[in-house]
């Protein structure tokens, strides 16, 4: 556990120096700022009140000291603190992820199970078959096609945007989340749907099961002793990497509904060279994503008392002694 | 009020979604609320992929500041009409002295949004803040020309200038006249105009409130919101679901036929956005007038045109738009000509043509440009080599290096002639008539004469082929039906939003 604690903060501090330096090979924010017809003088005094012009050390020594206050600066562009604008961004991007990842954990559990428990039937073959289907189409396609169908067409939703008034009205709030929560549940319950499938699988053809059955227990019954738990353990990893694939996935599904997200907001930063926003955001998606992993391992380690023992050790070998 | 407005439309929609839902999946869409007289208090959704990169103008907002907030949030003491006339504004009263360099303002009974009154201080503030060494504003070097301001009295201001600047007014309609007590305007705003800022949510929205106070006539609306898009569908998507009224340029011919079928408005105006391939003319072989004027003959700007903007816009042959004063209708003056672009290829010393590299900024329509100029200049034997670069890029190797031979840009600012004028410029035209021209012209007596004069300058780029101008941009608005009062023109992004009002 403390290893593990470990290399989460060795992993939290590469991605703050990693951050810090690739932006700044990637451009200078001056340009993004002046127009045509601005002097060398000019460019250099805004260079100057940014802060760029002095030494890169000396810009992440200041970094440095302003993260270890848990202040993530200012933008360059508007001058708004970063931490605020994410927490407004969050507003849509969390519960834009959330709605998501449940569905697509509700679309993808039976999907799966059904797939994998009934791989003989014309049913099972054709949930695989969809599943195979839904995870190879483009995130933004799917995205195109609700809009095309619900929000032109029929008019039953709108195409895009998020109330100005943020979650005051939350109905409002949730109808403009529908479609996007059903791109990414869609694209990304077929993804799940396959691990569920190939989990249950396994899970079917194990030793225990048989052995289970052969005691006189019923299919559900040896299922749900033996199988569940058997079966989750490699799914909650599965599950944590599919919520971080979400979150991340959400950047181009806010870009085609045009809501404002910390997708966008990732974009549009990206654009102007707003180095604080871009390292704000990315920086707590880094932590977010490395979190989750951290408390999947947690999880599974609770589950499965055999990873609890074996901390470096062989796992199948001390699962079988 | 205009809170509660639109979430009674936004339950509606839910209402009218849920009830459709119910009922058929088949059926037609909505049918819209019934006509009704004009509704002064109605708010007006604006639909635009121009956002502001921070709401001050001295600090790099960008033309989308100009869109939202000149002449809607701030006023100048002059304002530059929708078709390019210069009018006083928050200047009551103009004097100038007899040589020219003593400006008098009296100024208009405003107040800011915030209570405070519009005073000589503030003016002398607004102007010395748009000129300071801190300021990167668009018009900075033409107001340059401000030696001194001095707030005479509560309501009088005097500016000298340090050389004669018949620009001078026109160039003040574009000066915010801010509160000095407003502190950081990146991301507030306090002017005088007739809408005061009400909430900023960047990559999101900007909501202009009314101002019930505002010194002038009342606006014809309730309030105006501007929604961003950055995706040009998404935005195109937002008027054709009701969610925008209109929307201020449309960037995409081919989504035109949508709306030609339904029931909207298509608005083309004049615009000031012209496409250029600019030479590097101090390189050879562009630092020759026949290769620069036999590379634009080979070009087939009509069909250039047709291709990117649907037959859109129009063919210009110089920098100037029809909406400027010293416009000449130069279309022809480099004439498509294949034939004559090989013979002054050959009268140059290149029989057999010549290689260069275009620098094209990724943005834009410029990658396709250049891909079509590549084809036609092969017809004469001239190689183009394409180095698709960043915008970054573009500002650090082309305008501040001068490290190219040839690029594409849209230069869209109006009376940007003056361009030519400065030999350091990033195209390097040097031409001593040129520059002597431009400088009389700025200290002219008379508009008859400054026009005269920016004429024959005019006339002298086309002829020298200082640059290719490919074509001027159509300036396209579409809104839904029923909207009235909208702006035609965008001269230099200019939007005022107060005449707009629902039938």
């Amino acid at each position: 556990m403390l290893r593990r604690t470990g290399l989460l903060l060795l992993a939290f501090a590469l991605a703050v120096v990693i951050l810090f330096v690739v932006l700044r090979l990637l451009g200078n924010p001056v340009y993004a700022l002046i127009s045509v017809g601005a002097t060398d003088q000019e460019i250099a005094a805004a260079a100057a009140r940014l802060g760029v012009d002095r030494p890169i050390p000396e810009q992440f020594l200041d970094y440095l000291l302003q993260l270890a206050r848990g202040d993530l600066g200012q933008s360059f562009t508007n001058n708004l603190p970063v931490a605020d604008e994410i927490a407004r961004r969050l507003n849509v991007t969390l519960p834009l992820t959330l709605l998501a990842f449940v569905l697509s954990v509700l679309i993808a559990v039976p999907v799966g199970f059904i797939a994998a428990w009934r791989s003989r039937t014309w049913y099972g073959t054709a949930f695989s078959a969809v599943s195979q289907l839904g995870g190879a189409i483009p995130v933004f396609w799917v995205g195109i096609l609700l809009v095309t169908a619900l929000a032109l067409n029929a008019r039953i939703f709108p195409a895009g945007g998020f109330p100005r008034t943020d979650w005051e009205d939350p109905g409002a709030a949730l109808f403009s989340l529908t479609l996007p929560v059903l791109t990414i549940a869609i694209v990304s319950g077929s993804d799940l749907a396959r691990y569920v499938r190939s989990a249950t699988l396994d899970v079917l053809g194990q030793q225990y099961m048989r052995a289970a059955r052969a005691t006189g227990q019923s299919f559900a019954g040896a299922f749900v002793r033996h199988g569940i738990r058997n079966g989750v353990v490699p799914v909650i990893s599965i599950l944590a990497i599919q919520l971080s694939t979400t979150f991340v996935g959400a950047v181009i599904v806010e870009r085609v509904f045009a809501l404002p997200g910390l997708g966008d907001m990732l974009l549009v930063g990206i654009q102007e060279q707003d180095f604080p926003s871009v390292q704000g955001v990315l920086l707590f998606s880094t932590t977010l994503v490395l979190l989750l992993g951290f408390v999947a391992d947690v999880i599974q380690r609770i589950i499965d008392p055999r990873l609890r023992a074996s901390v470096s050790g062989n796992r199948r070998a001390r699962a079988v002694a | 009020m205009i809170a509660r407005h639109r979430r009674t439309r936004l339950a509606a929609t839910i209402a009218a979604a849920t009830a459709s839902l119910l009922v058929l999946a088949g059926c037609a869409g909505g049918t819209g609320a019934p006509d009704s007289a004009p509704d002064a208090n109605a708010e007006i959704i604006v639909g635009s992929q121009n956002e502001p990169t921070n709401l001050d103008q001295i600090f790099g907002g960008s033309s989308g500041v100009t869109e939202v907030f000149t002449g809607n949030v701030y006023e100048g003491l002059f304002k530059i009409t929708d078709d390019a006339q210069v009018e006083p504004l928050l200047a009551a009263e103009t004097e100038v002295s007899d040589d020219g360099l003593t400006y008098t303002f009296t100024l208009q009974d405003a107040t800011f949004h915030s209570g405070a009154p519009l005073t000589a201080e503030a003016v002398k503030y607004s102007l010395e803040r748009f000129i300071s060494d801190d300021s990167i504003a668009a018009r900075k070097s033409q107001l340059s020309v401000i030696d001194t301001v001095t707030a005479v009295d509560e309501k009088t201001v005097e500016v000298q200038l340090s050389s004669k600047s018949i620009s001078f007014t026109y160039n003040l309609g574009y000066v915010w006249i801010v509160n000095p007590e407003a502190g950081d305007l990146t991301a507030t705003a306090d002017g005088t105009g007739p809408y005061s800022l009400g909430d900023y949510r960047k990559g999101d929205s900007i909501t202009l409130d009314v101002n019930e106070d505002y010194w002038g006539d009342a606006t014809a609306n309730g309030g105006v919101v501007y929604q961003y898009y950055a995706d040009p569908t998404a935005l195109n998507n937002a008027l054709l679901t009701g969610a925008v009224d209109l929307v201020t340029s449309q960037s995409n011919p081919d989504s035109l036929s949508e709306f030609e079928a339904g029931d909207y408005q298509i608005i083309e105006g004049a615009s000031t956005t012209k496409e250029l391939l600019a030479f590097n003319d101090r390189v050879a072989p562009f630092d020759d007038v026949n290769v620069r004027k036999a590379v634009y003959s080979a070009i087939n700007r009509e069909q250039l045109l047709d291709a990117i903007w649907d037959g859109r816009g129009q063919l210009i042959g110089s920098m100037v738009p029809p909406s400027e004063p010293w416009y000449l209708d130069l279309a022809d003056n480099n004439p498509y000509d294949p034939d004559l672009a090989a013979d002054l290829l050959t009268e140059a010393g290149y029989p057999d043509g010549f290689e260069f590299t275009i620098d094209t900024p990724e943005s834009g329509v410029h990658s396709t440009v250049a891909e079509f100029l590549q084809t036609e200049l092969a017809k004469v034997g001239v190689t183009v080599d394409i180095n698709i670069i960043t915008d970054d890029e573009w500002y650090q190797k082309v305008y501040t290096d001068h490290d190219f031979e040839a690029t594409l840009q849209g230069h869209v600012n109006d009376r940007d002639i003056n361009f030519y004028g400065n030999p350091d410029f990033y195209w390097g035209y040097d031409d001593a008539d040129v520059q002597t021209w431009l400088t009389e012209a700025e200290q002219a007596d008379s508009v008859e004469q400054q026009t005269e004069l920016i004429t024959q300058v005019n006339q002298k780029i086309s002829d020298d082929a200082a640059s290719v101008w490919l074509y001027l941009n159509p300036q396209l608005r579409i809104a839904r039906d029923g909207l009235t009062g909208i702006p035609e023109n965008g001269l230099n992004s200019l939007f005022y939003v107060y005449d707009i009002q629902e039938a």
